[in-house]
Parts: C-alpha cells; sequence; structure tokens
C-alpha cells in the first residue's frame, strides 16, 4: 500500500475515533482536524477510497442513512 | 457502417455495443451501466486487437530511425500511419502536425512550456477551464511575469463572444480555452474566439478532450493553431494523447523535454556540445515512445470514424436531452450548465438541492445501493474548481457534483434505468 493511501486510512480512523459513526458529511468536514493525514484532493475522493478499504477489511462498518452513508469504527478497531 | 434508418440505427448500436465485453458481464452480482466516459471511456476490441498486435508479433522500437530491423521497420511504419488516422480525424494539414503525447494535459504543458512570450504580454484562459488548460499557463505567467487574464463563464457555464473581446488585446500572446466542458458539458464558441484572437495576432489552443471523442473536430476549418486530445476519452488506451500545432508555429516552440529521438546530430567538438534538433513533430516526441498506444490511438479513431461523428452526436444529443429533462422533472436536483442540451455535450453534473449530504454519497449510493445494477458515475469537482467557487460553491470544504458522462455504447434503457432509480434515490432527500 501506498504512503498516500496509507496516510488516508490513518484519516479516516482518527476521524472516526473523534466522532464514531459519522456521516460521510461530517466526515469530510472534520479532515481539517487532521491535515497531515487527509490528503489528496478537496472533492473527497481519496478519503472514500480509504474508507472503503477500510470496510472490506472489517475494520469498518458503513451502512445507508437518510443523511447519506454512516461510517462506523468496530469497536474491536479502536 | 452507413446509418441509413431507424431499424439500421437499432441493429448498428447494438453491435457497437458488444464491442465492450465488460457491459454484458456482472460485477458483483449485477449489471453495470457505465456513465463515466468523460473521464475514461471503454475500449473497443479492436483497440485491443490493435495493441495486441504490437505487443505480441512487433515489441520493438520505432521512431526516428532508431532500429532499422524488420520488426522496427513494421513499429515506424505502424506509428506513422496511426499518426495518418490521427490527422485525418481532426482534419489537420499534414502528419508532421500531430505529436504523441500522453495525454492532453501534456499536450497543453508542452504548449505552455515552449511558448515564447515576453513579460509584457498576456495569456487569456477561462474559469472553467479543467485545470490542465489553466495550471500550466498559470506558472508559465507566474515564471515569466508576464499577465494572466481570465473570462469568466456565465453561471450557466456559456460563454459569448464578447466576454473575450474584453480580455484579448495585442499584448495577448495565446488563448486556452475548453472546447466542450468536463464539468458543464458546455460548448463554447471556438470558431468566434479564434477569429477575435487572430484579428490581435493572438494564438489559440483549445482543450478538446471532451469535444473530439462525441463531435467532427476539423482544426482546419475552425482555423485553431492548437489543439490538445485525450485519446483515452475516445475508445483509445491510456497513456496516449496528442497535440495538434500548426506547423509553422509548432517550429516558433521552444524544445520540451531533450534526449534521444529528437536530435539530427549532438556536435562534440573543442570540449563543447552541439545539438541539432530534428523538426517537429519529432522535435517534441523524446525517448522511446507508447508505440502499442499509438496503434490503439490509429484503431481508436478508426473505429469512432466508422460509427460516424455526427451519428455519435446526435445518439449523444438524443441521450442529452433525455437526461435533462428527466433530472429536472424531478426538482430535487441543482443542474450546473445549460438547460438546454442542444448546447451542451451528453454529460449532466448534479447535486441535490438539499444539503442533507455528501456528493460523493450520491455516486456511491448508485455504485453500491440499488438493486440489479451499478450505475457508474464520477463526484467530486472534475478538476474545475475556479468555476465551482465562482458559482458560490466550496471545493475547499468539500461541496461538489456528481456526474453522469455517457457515450456510444449506452443506450436510452440505461437513461431510464438512472432516472428511475434518481427518482428513488430522490425520496432520501425529503
Amino acid at each position: 500500500m501506498g504512503k498516500f493511501k496509507e496516510r488516508n486510512i490513518k484519516c479516516v480512523i482518527a476521524i472516526l475515533k473523534e466522532k464514531n459513526p459519522a456521516t460521510t458529511k461530517e466526515i469530510m468536514a472534520m479532515r481539517d482536524l487532521f491535515p497531515d493525514l487527509c490528503a489528496g484532493c478537496s472533492s473527497g475522493g481519496d478519503v472514500i477510497l480509504a474508507g472503503k478499504q477500510l470496510v472490506e477489511e472489517g475494520i469498518v462498518e458503513r451502512k445507508w442513512t437518510s443523511e447519506g452513508f454512516a461510517w462506523k469504527l468496530l469497536e474491536a478497531s479502536e | 457502417m452507413k446509418l441509413q434508418s431507424s431499424d439500421d440505427k437499432m441493429v448498428v448500436w447494438a453491435r457497437i455495443r458488444r464491442d465492450f465485453p465488460v457491459l454484458s458481464e456482472l460485477y458483483e452480482g449485477k449489471n453495470l451501466i457505465y456513465f463515466d466516459s468523460a473521464c475514461m471511456s471503454l475500449k473497443p476490441v479492436q483497440v485491443w486487437e490493435a495493441m495486441e498486435y504490437y505487443y505480441r508479433h512487433l515489441g520493438a522500437c520505432g521512431g526516428a530511425g532508431r532500429s532499422t530491423h524488420s520488426l522496427g521497420l513494421e513499429t515506424s511504419q505502424l506509428t506513422e500511419e496511426a499518426r495518418m488516422k490521427i490527422t485525418r480525424f481532426i482534419n489537420a494539414r499534414s502528419h508532421n502536425e500531430i505529436v504523441w503525447t500522453r495525454n492532453a494535459t501534456e499536450a497543453l504543458n508542452i504548449i505552455a512550456a515552449t511558448l515564447p512570450i515576453k513579460k509584457d504580454e498576456n495569456i487569456v484562459t477561462t474559469s472553467l477551464e479543467h485545470h490542465s488548460g489553466m495550471l500550466p499557463f498559470f506558472k508559465k505567467c507566474q515564471e515569466v511575469g508576464c499577465e494572466l487574464r481570465i473570462v469568466d463563464a456565465h453561471p450557466n457555464g456559456t460563454f459569448n463572444s464578447a466576454d473575450f473581446e474584453e480580455k484579448i488585446d495585442d499584448k495577448t500572446k495565446i488563448v486556452s480555452f475548453v472546447h466542450a466542458s468536463n464539468l458543464t458539458g458546455t460548448v463554447a464558441p471556438l470558431e468566434d474566439v479564434v477569429k477575435i484572437s487572430h484579428e490581435h495576432g493572438a494564438w489559440v489552443v483549445s482543450d478538446e478532450a471532451q469535444f473530439a471523442p462525441h463531435n467532427k473536430l476539423d482544426v482546419k476549418k475552425l482555423d485553431v493553431d492548437f489543439s490538445a486530445l485525450s485519446i483515452h476519452k475516445a475508445c483509445g488506451p491510456t497513456g496516449i494523447g496528442a497535440l495538434y500545432g500548426k506547423y509553422e508555429l509548432l517550429e516558433q516552440l521552444d524544445m520540451f523535454l531533450v534526449g534521444g529521438d529528437v536530435i539530427e546530430d549532438v556536435i562534440y567538438e573543442n570540449g563543447k556540445i552541439t545539438p541539432k534538433y530534428l523538426p517537429p513533430p519529432h522535435k517534441f516526441e523524446a525517448g522511446l515512445q507508447n508505440y502499442g498506444g499509438m496503434l490503439g490511438a490509429g484503431a481508436a479513431v478508426d473505429y469512432l470514424q466508422k460509427i460516424g461523428m455526427e451519428n455519435i452526436h446526435n445518439r449523444e444529443q438524443s441521450f442529452s436531452k433525455r437526461l435533462l429533462e428527466g433530472i429536472l422533472e424531478l426538482e430535487k436536483f441543482e443542474v450546473l450548465g445549460p438547460l438546454d442540451y442542444k448546447q451542451r455535450a451528453a454529460l449532466v453534473s448534479f447535486r441535490p438541492k438539499s444539503d442533507v449530504m455528501n456528493h460523493n454519497d450520491v455516486t456511491e449510493y448508485f455504485n453500491d445501493m440499488i438493486p440489479n445494477h451499478k450505475i457508474l458515475m464520477r463526484s467530486g469537482n472534475m478538476c474545475v474548481h475556479p468555476f465551482q467557487y465562482q458559482i458560490g460553491l466550496n471545493p475547499g470544504k468539500g461541496e461538489g457534483v456528481t456526474r453522469a458522462s455517457l457515450y456510444i455504447y449506452n443506450t436510452m434503457d440505461e437513461v431510464e434505468i438512472f432516472l428511475t432509480e434518481l427518482e428513488n434515490f430522490s425520496k432520501a432527500l425529503d
């Protein structure tokens, strides 16, 4: 895994440690709290990709809600 | 493959679709609806076969007289033939006006980097440019100290000639602007801008990444000085693009990358080297090239021309019309760009009027949450941040759009499936 993606994975985990669960909109807004980790274009695609990888790895759960997707860091990973 | 009647049309388009096998495969058990062609078009079998021929049967060096053995000779012949195909595709005067590049971005960077410009001159561009059409010229002006003038697009992404007349003057060296926008789908008045620019002695470079794959581009008729072409959006392979330039202007540009394949000789006398560079187009093609990609590019433009660019344009207009109507009817989405489908390419960027969710959620919903299908779109800012700031969106705060962009392999049935699912999705916005 490249460093770029690695940083965004740490970004998603860091945000979810602050607020768990969090919607995509909340995650995007909280990227400013971790400028060294949340790298990439401001549109947030890199963070989404990192989040989806965490879902595939069973570290994060993603559910559809009335406010878009909610991302939850699973307890065992916290 | 001449299209004669509506019956023929149905048969032909169905056959075209079969040239893209990924569209008949299931992904995670779902049918794919590919609405991301403005980012990357799918590639037909004919393009893979052309590339496979190179990798399977040749695999050798081509280019400026490097290897003269049989495989080298055939590689050189086929790649020059591919250059001819690009020449015909855009109706350039000569194959010597076509430079191979990695993509349209590189083509635009070549122009900006090698442009002879003085400090008291200016470059004109627009707020609707893809970053690749703006930043190379921004950087050039930073380096040289020249002025970068920006023509603001109207809020609906259109321009009129007067917008350019205000900014272009006798000190304008070049005007860089996008022929069809990858964000709003707007088709700009290129012919008018060329005329205004030439009246002031300025050159024009058009970003054709989104126009040329979907419409007949005639650089001779338009009298445009340079054009940047993206092949990967035109059914061709990745990693290959082209720069068109009037020959006499290409001659005036400085060198870009230097090294092998761009030189006639490098003389070494009395401890000094004196390079003698090749003329265009080879002066811009340093090092070993993407020969397989060139063959794929030739096959791609052949493929499009066999279908007919007018047929492609007409079909896409019908998609555009229905797509726009359908999205607007729901009254839940803001559409960027003009609401008249005739003024735009076959792409629609939209965002929920309600601020309830992030734009990435829209795209992800269509990728993952609908039954039976995956509708693949792109979300974000499409590398056109300045225009979004201009109209009040804030990319820096994660505001953006979802873009549906269609091409020759799409069907009206897919458009209807998308609109039905968009209506279902829109209920979540209440």
